[in-house]
Formats: C-alpha cells, sequence, structure tokens
C-alpha cells in the first residue's frame, strides 16, 4: 500500500479527531441531561429563595421533588429502552451507578444529623459540597476530566460564596455559579458535543 | 517494522475502528447511535461493519431490547491489535519523512 506522509499526517488527525468525538458524545449523552435538569432546578431554586425567602421550605421540597423525579425519568430514557452503549462483562455497572446516589445522599443526612449546621447557608454550602465531591468521585470513575473539573470549579465558587459574599446574596451567587455552571455545562455538552 | 492494515486504512473504516477502540475493552456501542456519531448512512455503515467482521476485527450482535431489535458492536481484540499496529505505522511512515527532511538540512 502506497501511502503519503501527507496521507499519514491526515490518518492520523482523523484517528484523534473520532477518538475525541465518541468520548465526548458519550459523557454528553450519559451526564448531560442531568446536568441540564439539575443546573436549571438549582437556577430557580436559588432565584426562588432569594426573592421569596419565606417560602424557602416549600421551594426546595418541591423542587427537589421534581429534580427526583426528572432523574428517574432520564435514567429509564437513557437505560430502560436500551443504551447508547454497554459493557457485557460488567452488568452490574448500571445498576452500582444507580445505587451510588441514595447512598450518597443516606450518609450526607448521616453526617447532616452528627453536625447539625446553625442555618441554611451552611446546610446549603454543605450540600453543594457534598454533591460536587460526587461529582469528581463520578467523573474519576468514569474517567471524564470535565466532569471532576466542574465538581472542583462549583466547590471553589460555594466556598467563595459562602466565606466571602454577604449572606443576602449568598443564593444569587450560587444561582449564577452553582446553578449556572451545572446548566452552562450541560447546554455546552448538548450542543457541541452531539 | 509495523504494516499497514488495508481493511482499517479505508477512511470510513478507520473512523470505525477509531470509535470502537475510544471505548472500554469488551464495551459495545449501538448501531444507530455509531451511524449518527460518525454521520453515515445505516447502509454505508453497514457495508463497512461486514468488512470489518469478515477480517475478524469487529462483532456484531443482534438483541431485541423492549421487544425492540437493536445491534450492538465492539471491536475485538485483534481488531485492537490491527489498529494499534496501523497507527504505528503511519507514525513510522511520519517519522521516516521527518528523518528524510533533517537528512536534507
Amino acid at each position: 500500500m502506497n501511502v503519503t506522509n501527507e496521507d499519514a499526517v491526515q490518518s492520523l488527525a482523523q484517528v484523534e479527531e473520532v477518538m475525541a468525538k465518541t468520548r465526548q458524545s458519550l459523557v454528553s449523552t450519559y451526564a448531560g441531561p442531568f446536568l441540564i435538569l439539575w443546573g436549571f432546578i438549582w437556577v430557580v431554586s436559588y432565584l426562588g429563595t432569594h426573592f421569596f425567602l419565606m417560602w424557602v421550605d416549600w421551594i426546595w421540597n418541591i423542587s427537589s421533588g421534581l429534580g427526583c423525579i426528572g432523574t428517574i425519568f432520564i435514567f429509564w430514557r437513557l437505560f430502560g429502552r436500551g443504551s447508547a452503549t454497554r459493557n457485557p462483562s460488567d452488568k452490574g455497572l448500571v445498576l452500582r451507578t444507580i445505587l451510588f446516589w441514595p447512598l450518597f445522599f443516606a450518609y450526607a443526612f448521616v453526617w447532616l444529623s452528627i453536625v447539625k449546621p446553625g442555618n441554611g447557608v451552611v446546610l446549603n454550602a454543605f450540600l453543594v459540597t457534598a454533591i460536587m465531591f460526587a461529582y469528581v468521585v463520578i467523573g474519576l470513575w468514569f474517567g471524564s476530566w470535565l466532569m471532576v473539573v466542574l465538581g472542583i470549579v462549583v466547590t471553589g465558587f460555594t466556598l467563595i460564596g459562602f466565606h466571602l459574599i454577604p449572606a443576602y446574596y449568598y443564593c444569587l451567587w450560587m444561582a449564577v455559579t452553582a446553578g449556572g455552571g451545572l446548566l452552562g455545562t450541560g447546554l455546552y455538552m448538548k450542543l457541541r458535543w452531539r | 517494522m509495523a504494516e499497514l492494515d488495508n481493511t482499517i486504512h479505508q477512511s470510513v473504516r478507520l473512523q470505525i475502528m477509531s470509535s470502537l477502540v475510544a471505548l472500554y475493552a469488551g464495551e459495545e456501542i449501538e448501531f444507530v447511535y455509531l451511524r449518527k456519531l460518525l454521520n453515515l448512512t445505516d447502509g454505508n455503515l453497514g457495508a463497512h461493519l461486514a468488512k470489518l467482521e469478515e477480517a475478524g476485527y469487529v462483532k456484531v450482535k443482534k438483541t431485541f431490547v423492549a421487544r425492540k431489535p437493536r445491534t450492538f458492536i465492539t471491536a475485538t481484540g485483534k481488531g485492537r491489535d490491527a489498529f494499534e499496529e496501523h497507527i504505528s505505522a503511519l507514525k513510522q511512515i511520519i517519522g521516516a519523512q521527518q528523518k528524510t527532511n533533517l537528512k536534507g538540512k
């Protein structure tokens, strides 16, 4: 076979492009819908909390409930009707991933019962950083560096909001950085990585 | 000295193998998903997969999920090895050209 130097360069570039596209597309398929859903819920809930603080419990109970229903629906769409990929040699992977989240929240509530946060800002900062830790773990687990970076960046923004931003503006800050971060990343994946 | 692989070198088949090798070993990708990812038609993807399957580089599994037929594709160990060797051969061509250029200077 006669392959010129230019052909070889072109072929290798094509290989790298397709491999990157495949990995990005799969991350977008599996993580994108969850980021968009929870990003949107966080933006709306934080803004709702800032402007209607007296309804804070209602806002978060309803939005979290809707988020859980949405999460189950997305799981069903992604896996119930057959996923884009599967690994017959590791059939328990999906089940382990699904089990991870309720177990994680069970532990988060155990820690909360021990730590007993004094106010809503402390409670929120604790939960957001704990969830971002879970994002980092999931990112490392599935080899998605974007999830790792997203988890660390949102944790950083949460710490800035908690330590440096006046409490009155905390929810606005979190709506833009945490909610916006999740929503923006999810939308970026959907628009650019599909 | 690594050798180029005639079956893999064709542009569409090179894309298919690149996509399959990007998955974890043993992981399978769904036909329609792969078709959309690589922007191919059913017939085009099917024809090239047949060639790769004939060479033993991919495995095509037809199955039913929720009573709907679905096809999953995976790169075999032989396919992964052939792909790696093909990539090494391409790198050697580029390396040889760079050496020639340096000698020329």
